[in-house]
C-alpha cells in the first residue's frame, strides 16, 4: 500500500518580520531586513548588538509565548477538519527552549514556577500540545540548526507510519545573553548584521521566532504544498565548523531526492540555510556545486532578514518555501550586495515572480556536522 | 522485514568516565558526550563491517544538556566571556557528534529530548524503511546537584547504547513493545 501524502495544511509565524504569516510575505516580497540594534545586547559583552528580534511581550516565558502565538495562528488558519485529538501529533523543535530561565536562576533572579519547567524542552512541549488540543504522539528534537527540517521529516514519518492524522511542528527559540554570548565567545557574528553569500560577510546575526506548521494526511486536507522528501546526514569531520568539501550536505541531500522519487533536474528553487559565516556558505556552495553542477537552480537564503533562529529557522525558512510555491514567486537574500567568489551564481538577490514552481529543496546545517534536507511539492 | 535485533548493549556512569583514557580530546569534553561515547565504545569493531553513511545514530538526552548549559553560564562574567568550548557542548546534539567523529558515522542522527521511549520505535522505522542498515542507540542522563536544586530532580550520570541490526546476525531480537532502552540493557547486562 502507498504510504499517505503529507500536507503542509496551515501555518502560523512570529518573527523579525513581525507579529505573523502576513508580515512575513510582505517582508519577503520587499526583501525587508527585520535585523535592528538591541539595546538588550548594548555591551561589550556582546559582538554586536545587531539582532533578529520579534515583538513579543514576556520576559519571564519568551519561548511559550513565542511558540504559543504561532500554533496559535496556524490552528485559526487551519479551519475546520474533523481530526480526534488522539490523532494529533505534536513535534517539537528547540536548542534552548527556555533559557531565559537559566539565566535568572543563575543570577538569584526570580520565575515564575511555569518558566521553570519550560527550561526542561520536554516539558514545553507537553504544556504546548496540552493547550492545543494535540494528545496523540509527542517529540521534541533537539539537533542544533536542523532541529526545524528534522521535525518536519519526524512529522512526516508519523503520518506516513499511520501513527497520526495530523502533527503540529512547532520550531522555537528565543534571543538570549546565553545564546549571544556564546557566539561572541565563539567570534561568529557580524558586528554590522548577517550578509549571508557576500564578499564581506563574517558571521550570523542571532534572532528568535516561533513557527509553526500543521501536516495532515493528504487525503484529509484540500489540495496544497505536500513534504515529499527527507535525507539527513552527520559530517563525522568536526563539532564546529562544517566539512569544507559539503560532502555531508550532499548526502542528505541526495537521500531527500530519494525519497521524494526526483533527480536534481526537478528542483526548481533552493532555500539555504546561509548562516552568513564564511565557512558555512563555502560548504553549501560546495555541496550544491556537487549535487548540481553549473547548473544549479535559483538559491536564496533569509537569515539576512530574520537572524538565525536556531531551532526555529528549519520551521520558518520552510514556511518561507511555501509561501514561494503558493504564491510563486523567488524570495531574495536579504543584506546580500556582492556575491562572493565560488558562490553559485543563480543566488536570488531581490525576489521576483517566477513561471513555475514545483518542487522545492530546504537545506539545514548544524553544529556538531548534522545536515537535513526537505523538498516540498506544489500538489 | 527482517527480524530486529539487538548485537550489543552497554551501560556506563560517571565513575567509568573518570577512568577512561580515550586521549586529550575525550578528556575536553562534557560529562554528557563522555558518556555518551563510552556506552557506544564496545561496539566498534561492529561498525568496521557497515558502511558508514547507513548508520544512524539516534540519541536520547533525559534533562537535555541542561548540566553543561549551567556550568558555561557561570563562566559568563569571566575576562573574555564564557568559554566557546563549553559553549559547543550546549546543544544535546554535540554528543551525537562526537560519537560521529570518532566512528566516523555519516548516517541520520536523529535527537530527542526527553525520555527514550522513542528511540527504539524510531531506529526500527529507519531499519524498516531500509534508510540505513544499523542503528546506535544511546540514551543518557546527566543532572549535578545545581541542577537537581533547580529542577527538583535526582543527581545522576549515567548512559545505556544498544546497537540494532536486522538481517542474519546473532543477538536478542527486539519486538513492537520494547520500548524501554535501560531496562533492556540492563537485562541483556545481567545474562
Amino acid at each position: 500500500m502507498p504510504e499517505p501524502r503529507v500536507t503542509f495544511a496551515s501555518f502560523g509565524a512570529i518573527t523579525a518580520a513581525g507579529p505573523d504569516v502576513s508580515s512575513l510575505l510582505a517582508a519577503l516580497r520587499t526583501n525587508t531586513s527585520g535585523l535592528r540594534a538591541n539595546e538588550r545586547f548594548n555591551s561589550p559583552r556582546f559582538q554586536s548588538n545587531i539582532v533578529g528580534a520579534a515583538l513579543r511581550s514576556s520576559d519571564d516565558n519568551p519561548a511559550y509565548e513565542l511558540a504559543n502565538t504561532a500554533l496559535a495562528e496556524a490552528r485559526k488558519n487551519l479551519g475546520a477538519l474533523a481530526i480526534a485529538p488522539e490523532r494529533i501529533g505534536f513535534v517539537l523543535s528547540t536548542t534552548k527552549a527556555n533559557i531565559e530561565t537559566l539565566e535568572r536562576l543563575s543570577d538569584g533572579r526570580p520565575c515564575s514556577e511555569r518558566a521553570r519547567r519550560h527550561l526542561q524542552p520536554e516539558l514545553l512541549a507537553e504544556d504546548l500540545a496540552f493547550a492545543h488540543g494535540a494528545r496523540g504522539p509527542r517529540q521534541t528534537i533537539s539537533t542544533a540548526c536542523t532541529s526545524g527540517t528534522v521535525a518536519l521529516q519526524q512529522g512526516a514519518k508519523l503520518i506516513q507510519r499511520g501513527a497520526a492524522d495530523a502533527v503540529y511542528v512547532v520550531g522555537v527559540d528565543h534571543l538570549s545573553a546565553f545564546v549571544v554570548a556564546g557566539f561572541t565567545a565563539l567570534k561568529a557574528i557580524d558586528p554590522v548584521g548577517s550578509r549571508p553569500f557576500d564578499r564581506e560577510r563574517c558571521g550570523l546575526s542571532p534572532g528568535e521566532a516561533g513557527a509553526a506548521i500543521v501536516l495532515v494526511r493528504g487525503d484529509l486536507a484540500p489540495a496544497g504544498i505536500e513534504l515529499i522528501g527527507w535525507g539527513s546526514s552527520n559530517d563525522a569531520n568536526h563539532m564546529t565548523g562544517p566539512s569544507r568539501d559539503g560532502s555531508g550536505l550532499a548526502l542528505a541531500i541526495r537521500g531527500a531526492l530519494r525519497t521524494a522519487n526526483l533527480t536534481a533536474t526537478d528542483i526548481d528553487y533552493i532555500n539555504v540555510h546561509g548562516t552568513g559565516t564564511p565557512y558555512n556558505d563555502a560548504m553549501e556552495a560546495a555541496a550544491l556545486r556537487t549535487i548540481f553542477g553549473e547548473t544549479c537552480p535559483p538559491v536564496s537564503g533569509q537569515k539576512g532578514m530574520l537572524g538565525h533562529t536556531l531551532g526555529a529557522a528549519g520551521v520558518v525558512e520552510s514556511i518561507v518555501c511555501t509561501l514561494a510555491l503558493r504564491e510563486q514567486f523567488l524570495p531574495g537574500t536579504p543584506r546580500l550586495s556582492n556575491i562572493a567568489d565560488g558562490m553559485p551564481s543563480s543566488l536570488v538577490k531581490e525576489p521576483c515572480p517566477t513561471a513555475r514552481l514545483r518542487h522545492v529543496l530546504k537545506l539545514s546545517t548544524g553544529f556538531g556536522g548534522v545536515n537535513c534536507a526537505l523538498v516540498l511539492r506544489h500538489g | 522485514m527482517d527480524k530486529l535485533v539487538i548485537t550489543a548493549s552497554n551501560i556506563v556512569n560517571a565513575d567509568d568516565a573518570r577512568t577512561a583514557r580515550l586521549g586529550t580530546r575525550f578528556g575536553r569534553m562534557d560529562l554528557m558526550s563522555q558518556l555518551a561515547l563510552l556506552a557506544v565504545e564496545p561496539f566498534a569493531p561492529q561498525f568496521e563491517s557497515i558502511a558508514r553513511e547507513r548508520i544512524a545514530i539516534c540519541l536520547a538526552a533525559r534533562t537535555s544538556s541542561l548540566a553543561t548549559d549551567a556550568e558555561y553560564w557561570k563562566g559568563r562574567d569571566n575576562t573574555g566571556g564564557p568559554s566557546p568550548t563549553l559553549f559547543t557542548y550546549t546543544l544535546p546534539s554535540a554528543a551525537l557528534g562526537e560519537i560521529a567523529i570518532r566512528h566516523r558515522i555519516t548516517g541520520p542522527p536523529l535527537c530527542f529530548v526527553g525520555s527514550s521511549e522513542v528511540l527504539l520505535p524510531e531506529a526500527a522505522e529507519l531499519l524498516r524503511l531500509r534508510e540505513v542498515d544499523a542503528a546506535v542507540c544511546v540514551s543518557v542522563n546527566v543532572v549535578t546537584p545545581t541542577l537537581a536544586d533547580w529542577l527538583a530532580l535526582p543527581n545522576s550520570a549515567s548512559a545505556c547504547a544498544a546497537l540494532l541490526r536486522t538481517g542474519d546476525v546473532a543477538g536478542r531480537a527486539v519486538g513492537e513493545f520494547d520500548r524501554d532502552l535501560e531496562a533492556l540493557c540492563h537485562y541483556l547486562g545481567a545474562q
